[in-house]
């Protein structure tokens, strides 16, 4: 509740960024109950993480939508968040020129006071990307929620799939996981319970908190202008968690893919194994997710530079191999501080 | 036998009111846990079996679960321990 006895934003709502996405099973049985055809004039379309159709010109107009409800409190960082996020797909296929985003956004009706600072919160994401809003659609919805349709271009040679990881390859990751747990902790009020986290883990709530607030509001457009013309496959790690991004690509470019290293924020595997949430097995929900990349053998030192030149963080995690399927096998955590 | 209900509850809420409950059973008391959130009882699952808890899936309305969790030797152990 807020000094003026109004609800927070997260109290508005029973899940939570990322965690109130559809749950990948049931969307799979929509899509093959409703079989949505291909199209001729799309390079790309359902199954990957942006539609992509070629223009007149050449070039091709990337477009995908994504919204969800509050992770926090905060509306600025709300929009800032929500704005990375519905971008991250298309970020996800090479395309980070030109970016528009109609925004989509939900308010409670006796509520609408918290749209102008998530408007801004998105506007200042999207000036970060070098975008801009460009229009949207509000409407009243018992829960808030906020998010865009997205359009960005690119060219053929920096156009990225799901289906291009070949077995031999090295997989890195550009942000670190623990996203769920840190902000469910964050959301913890009661005293009894907040002795739980505070006897679990040795780094103080807020900071981990804060940390998981820096990485979702990094926008991962300067990630996916270093490696697009060098990755073979990417996708962004969302709500579905690092596994769910290794089976997209996986399952896309029928390869096996063997996880051994994962880089998470300080504090979140205590707080992980306090809540019985699979950090280490990559089920936790990763709201505004680092880009999951494949690289060729040979031009791993050219990727690692390239991100390493734009100041993106990143961490070789595991490889593509000739099997199927995604292994956690008994990956080394890392903890990161921002 | 003792009761714990966490409908309405979400996550990682239920996980925390579960340990506060299993640190009042007894070493042959089983817990029962209602809830009404998926995540919840996957997570549920997943913290009981990490720490050697035993744990069965009980019939249930439509919409809601219900786990009875039973302490094993080492996970008593572990919780005395804690106290």
């Amino acid at each position: 509740m807020t000094a003026d006895d109004t609800p927070a934003l997260t109290e508005m709502v029973e899940r939570h960024g990322c965690s109130c996405k559809v749950d990948e099973n049931s969307l799979e049985q929509l899509l093959t109950e409703t079989s949505l055809p291909a199209t001729a004039a799309h390079e790309r379309t359902i199954g990957e993480d942006a539609a992509v159709r070629r223009l007149s010109n050449g070039r091709l107009l990337v477009s995908t939508v994504d919204f969800f409800t509050p992770i926090l409190d905060d509306p600025f960082e709300f929009g800032q968040i929500a704005a990375c996020n519905a971008a991250s797909d298309a970020f996800a296929t090479g395309a980070a020129e030109t970016v528009d985003c109609l925004v989509t956004l939900g308010l409670p009706a006796d509520h609408t006071a918290i749209a102008p600072p998530i408007l801004d919160g998105m506007r200042d994401a999207l000036a970060q990307m070098g975008g801009a809003i460009t229009g949207g659609h509000t409407i009243v919805s018992p829960w808030p929620f906020a998010g865009g349709a997205i359009t960005a271009t690119t060219t053929a040679e920096r156009l990225l799939r799901t289906d291009g990881a070949r077995p031999g390859e090295q997989l890195y990751c550009t942000k670190p996981l623990g996203i769920q747990p840190a902000m469910g902790a964050a959301r913890i009020e009661e005293p009894s319970l907040v002795e739980q986290l505070i006897g679990a883990v040795d780094r103080p709530i807020e900071a981990i908190r804060d940390d998981a607030i820096a990485w979702m509001t990094t926008p991962n457009a300067t990630a996916a202008t270093a490696i697009a013309s060098l990755a073979t496959a990417a996708t962004d790690v969302t709500g579905f968690g690092l596994a769910g991004a290794c089976r997209s690509i996986a399952t896309q470019a029928d390869v096996g893919i063997v996880i051994e290293h994962l880089p998470v924020i300080e504090g979140t595997p205590a707080l992980a194994d306090l809540f019985g949430e699979g950090l280490s097995v990559g089920e936790t929900a990763e709201t505004s997710g680092g880009l999951l990349v494949s690289v060729r053998p040979n031009d791993r030192d050219a990727v690692e530079s390239a991100l390493a030149e734009a100041g993106v963080f990143y961490r070789a995690i595991g490889r593509v191999t000739d099997g199927d399927g995604v292994l956690f096998d008994s990956p080394t955590i890392e903890q990161i501080s921002h | 036998m003792a009761r714990v209900d966490v409908r309405d509850e979400i996550c990682p809420r239920p996980a925390l009111l579960v340990r506060d409950a299993l640190e009042t059973v007894t070493d042959d008391e089983s817990l029962i846990v209602r809830g009404d959130y998926p995540p919840a009882k996957r997570n549920l699952k997943r913290l009981c079996s990490n720490h050697g808890f035993g744990v069965t899936e009980r019939s249930a309305p439509d919409g809601e679960f219900e786990l009875r969790i039973d302490p094993s030797d080492t996970a008593m152990e572990a919780s005395n321990d804690s106290r």
